[in-house]
């Protein structure tokens, strides 16, 4: 179960209180790499986004201190841990954890597709481009000799 | 929009139409028209269907007889998707900033026919509106 699974990227978004000192924040962002790399996961990056406002009220809190890390991670059971963590600390209001992989997979998959597409663009303009431009320059044409 | 300016043009400009251009009308009428005049017949709703298609399908390049007719003095802007014009290929819900034209002042998401996105994008983006509101990127719906 655990070894079959392909890696996952996925996005984790925490909010504390406003009021939380920077310590606290900080244990949680340890707690939760050290259980990351327990369940042989990778955190690649940690952002903070600082004391930003809310869209609405949370907790009765209109503002909020956000941290986002990206998480890689090949078992499911590491996204419940961090979950759970999130849930039973206190200064923690809000969380959100998104999987990415495949938004990113299809992101590059596109992205290759266009390169392709670009390379051999001098013969698939042409004939693609002009058409739009044309039927105005038809149909002016027509009106005046009518 | 579409449908206000076309049932107005259309009146006003048959009976003002030369001889020559309405029998082009009405073999269209035939051709587009049978389903529609099932729905009910008569010449004032004949007319107004007829209008009906042609407003829309006149950018195709078919109907563009009606516009030589004297109908259609405007064009309306062609609107393009923003996304497809840069090329995203990934609507990121983190950039609040990028999503808040997509989103009405009381926190609704925009239509498609308001913004000229295409439909994938605006799948995407709708995506990405659901998870910034729920991480407080972006609210439900504005307080008052």
């Amino acid at each position: 179960m655990e070894a079959n699974m392909e890696e996952r990227v996925y996005d984790l978004i925490f909010i504390c209180r406003p009021a939380t000192p920077e310590d606290e924040v900080n244990k949680i962002v340890t707690t939760l790499e050290h259980s990351t790399s327990e369940h042989g996961g990778k955190i690649e990056k940690t952002e903070r986004w600082g004391t930003r406002r809310l869209a609405y009220r949370v907790a009765k809190h209109r503002e909020g201190f956000f941290v986002y890390m990206v998480v890689k991670s090949t078992q499911g059971d590491l996204i419940k841990e961090l979950e759970r963590r999130l849930k039973v600390s206190d200064a923690v209001i809000k969380y959100q954890t998104i999987r990415l992989d495949e938004e990113l997979k299809r992101q590059q998959k596109l992205g290759k597709h266009r390169e392709r597409r670009a390379s051999r663009r001098p013969r698939k303009q042409a004939p693609g481009a002009p058409p739009a431009p044309q039927p105005p320059q038809q149909q002016v044409p027509a009106t005046a000799a009518e | 929009m579409s449908d206000q300016p076309a049932p107005h043009e259309t009146p006003s400009a048959t009976p003002s139409a030369s001889p020559s251009p309405s029998p082009v009308h009405r073999s269209e009428g035939h051709t587009g028209g049978p389903p529609r005049r099932s729905e009910g017949h008569g010449g004032g709703g004949g007319q107004r269907r007829e209008g009906g298609p042609g407003g829309p399908g006149g950018p195709g390049g078919g109907p563009g007889g009606p516009r030589r007719g004297g109908k259609r003095q405007y064009f309306r802007k062609k609107k393009v998707c923003r996304f497809c014009v840069e090329h995203v290929d990934f609507i990121d819900y983190k950039r609040v900033e990028m999503l808040q034209p997509f989103v009405q002042e009381r926190g609704k998401i925009l239509p498609r026919r308001m913004t000229g996105t295409c439909s994938r994008h605006q799948r995407w983006l709708g995506e990405a509106i659901k998870r910034a509101r729920n991480i407080a990127l972006l609210p439900f719906a504005t307080e008052l």
